[in-house]
């Protein structure tokens, strides 16, 4: 009778010790979910939060947790139409919207080409895009830098364009290739058999069904070309300052707020475009890329 | 619309051959259905008629136009495609008047000219909805639609009613045959549902392995099979191989034998293919005429299905599994007499050398039978 007392208390009680823990362990786990959303948010954001205090602070010295003087003194800086930022962030676009085009211009040909499995060494051209990738950077576009040197092509936007293409076709020739992969071949077949030659076939037919995933790698290769530093600094700089090399140079000479300032504008057409390509790029099309 | 003639037509993909010495003459405003298994050849034929697969030997000629080698773009044979091909960036409107904008039209004609189809095919109130937002039979007919737009000398349908639900399909089935009769072009339907294709099709051509078995009008080729794969692919799944064992044991007039009549044009070494529904069953298996018209065996029920109309009773005689059509439902090893009358036996001659593989055959269909 005791030990059989023992064993089953009485379901009120028990109800209240299991009541008493599901509280516990849910304040528990809201607890730690906070911790866990906190550190996380400060791993993200927190050199975000700097970055933003930069831009508006005029006056801020080491031991000082928060700057001591506040203002958009900078802002103005940047936005005045002489000044250094204007002209690098024109150039910065100028050169994006060059290498797209030039982009544009190699892969949609070949990607079309690629996305066709008749084609002959298929997987070695698709691999040539990818070498520039696969050895360190630094190597890469210190030769291209001494070969420009050479042909005079240092310091010229030519020379940037070159260096940010070889960089953006990459994305952009196997995204195009994925793109035309996904493309249904009936529907090209339907449109010669009603009397389209291969060309009308391709601007009426293939090129409409692939334009989402063109548009994405488009979208891919102007961010790319935007942030690129490395080859812009060793072929370009110091007759080119895009906005990523006048950053670099903010930053060298300690200016933190132009540098913050540059850096919050290279982020707004990120930012932008992401959303964009998150409407273009269809699963089923992600699913054809390297095939 | 012209005549179209195929010439010993050789195709295939790479090292594969897949079409053999095909021949075969559509007439102006005909329709031929081409039946026959998956794998046949059926879809190659069409594609190398509208020059997607390159042609190893033969001629095509559409009227006195040699077309054999011309690009696909300048052939004038349109085809139906089985996904229908619809373009989905484009209206139903725009799908349809795309032949005549690549032939440079002027705008009003072809908007005229797509009116008009569209009408045709019931669907004039849809002309600017997007083509993707349309069901299964009305992409149907904007597929019909868009390859008749351009006045085609050949319209070609690869299995045009494969995607669509049973109900749609029977009513676009005899669509497509009313627009064929009333528009009169000529026409090639690849298909491997032998209904469709005897409700279709003025002439039938049945391929296997690349090769016409038989052509003929949907009755010659139901009533009378040239060859036992015709007739086992027309429904005749019933096949019994006449062996000499069988013959001599028919005439030892045993009471107890498995067979207990056959008709004379019955002989040794022969195959018979019938259908279910021309076997007689009688549960009665004392009672039995010993005529030469029929060919009347012995078996116990071993399962039936209801199909509606009737019973399929698949019945146990000996080896053979035979199929007997039947007003009623029968408990399983209820002892029946079959009997076949001799018009319905489709009887084939069996080179002795097949004959194994002829029995091998009969063990397929069975194990088929009793799933």
């Amino acid at each position: 009778m005791h030990s059989n007392h023992q064993h089953q208390p009485e379901p009120s009680v028990m109800k209240k010790c299991k009541c008493f823990f599901d509280a516990f362990n849910s304040r528990m786990s809201f607890w730690s979910q906070c911790v866990f959303i906190l550190i996380f948010a400060l791993i993200l954001f927190g050199p975000i939060t700097n970055l933003l205090i930069w831009t508006v602070a005029e006056t801020w010295y080491f031991p000082n947790a928060l700057p001591s003087q506040w203002g958009m003194k900078y802002w103005y800086q940047v936005f005045n139409p002489y000044s250094d930022v204007s002209g690098s962030l024109l150039t910065s676009i100028f050169i994006a919207v060059l290498t797209v085009i030039v982009c544009l211009l190699v892969s949609v040909p070949a990607g079309y080409a690629l996305s066709k499995h008749s084609m002959p060494f298929r997987v070695f051209w698709m691999l040539l895009f990818l070498i520039p990738q696969a050895f360190p950077n630094l190597t890469v576009y210190m030769n291209i830098a001494r070969l420009f040197y050479d042909v005079g092509l240092n310091g010229t936007i030519v020379g940037v364009v070159i260096v940010h293409s070889v960089h953006g076709l990459m994305f952009s020739v196997w995204i195009c290739v994925a793109a035309f992969a996904s493309t249904d071949p009936m529907l090209e077949r339907a449109s010669r058999n009603l009397g389209a030659g291969p060309i009308y076939t391709f601007f009426h037919i293939v090129l409409p069904q692939a334009a989402p995933g063109i548009i994405a790698s488009c979208i891919f290769v102007f961010l790319e070309s935007l942030d690129e530093f490395t080859g812009t600094f060793f072929v370009g700089a110091p007759d080119i300052t895009t906005l990523p090399l006048l950053l670099y140079t903010a930053s060298m000479e300690g200016n933190y707020q132009i540098a913050s300032i540059t850096a919050l504008i290279l982020l707004v057409p990120s930012i932008l475009f992401m959303l964009l390509i998150n409407r273009f790029m269809k699963p089923e099309m992600l699913a054809k890329i390297g095939k | 619309m012209t005549r179209l003639n195929i010439e010993n037509l050789n195709a295939g993909y790479g090292n594969k051959q897949i079409l053999n010495d095909i021949s075969l003459t559509v007439e102006q405003g005909e329709m031929i259905a081409l039946l026959g298994p998956s794998g046949c050849g059926k879809t190659t034929l069409l594609n190398a008629l509208c020059g997607f697969v390159p042609v190893s030997g033969g001629k095509i000629k559409v009227g006195n136009r040699d077309i054999t080698t011309l690009p696909a773009e300048n052939r004038n044979i349109t085809m139906v495609f089985q996904s229908y091909a619809l373009w989905p960036h484009m209206t139903v409107a725009q799908n349809v008047g795309y032949g005549l904008k690549v032939q440079k039209v002027a705008r009003e004609e072809i908007e005229e000219r797509v009116h008009e189809l569209l009408s045709i095919v019931r669907l004039a109130g849809l002309a600017n909805d997007k083509v993707t937002t349309l069901s299964g039979g009305q992409r149907q007919r904007v597929a019909l639609a868009r390859a008749l737009a351009i006045r085609p000398d050949v319209l070609v349908l690869d299995e045009p009613l494969s995607n669509l639900d049973a109900k749609v399909r029977l009513n676009v089935r005899h669509e497509i045959k009313a627009l064929q009769k009333q528009l009169g072009f000529t026409s090639l339907i690849v298909t491997h549902d032998q209904e469709e294709a005897l409700v279709m099709a003025d002439r039938i051509a049945v391929l296997n392995k690349g090769q016409i078995e038989q052509l003929g009008r949907p009755e010659e080729i139901y009533q009378s099979p040239k060859t036992p794969f015709v007739a086992n692919f027309m429904g005749a799944e019933n096949q019994i191989v006449w062996t000499p064992e069988l013959e001599s044991s028919i005439l030892t007039g045993n009471s107890e034998a498995l067979f207990v009549s056959r008709p004379t044009n019955l002989t040794a070494n022969q195959q018979v293919f019938f259908r279910s529904e021309n076997v007689t069953l009688i549960t009665n298996t004392s009672r039995f005429d010993n005529d030469n018209s029929v060919l009347s065996l012995r078996g116990h029920v071993m399962q039936s299905a209801f199909f509606g109309n009737n019973y399929r009773i698949s019945v146990q005689c000996g080896e053979h599994i035979i199929q007997a059509d039947h007003t009623c439902d029968l408990p399983a090893n209820t002892p029946v007499l079959l009997s076949v009358p001799a018009h319905a036996l489709h009887v084939y001659d069996i080179e002795t050398s097949f004959k194994s593989n002829a029995y091998a055959t009969i063990q397929t269909s069975t194990s088929f039978q009793t799933i």
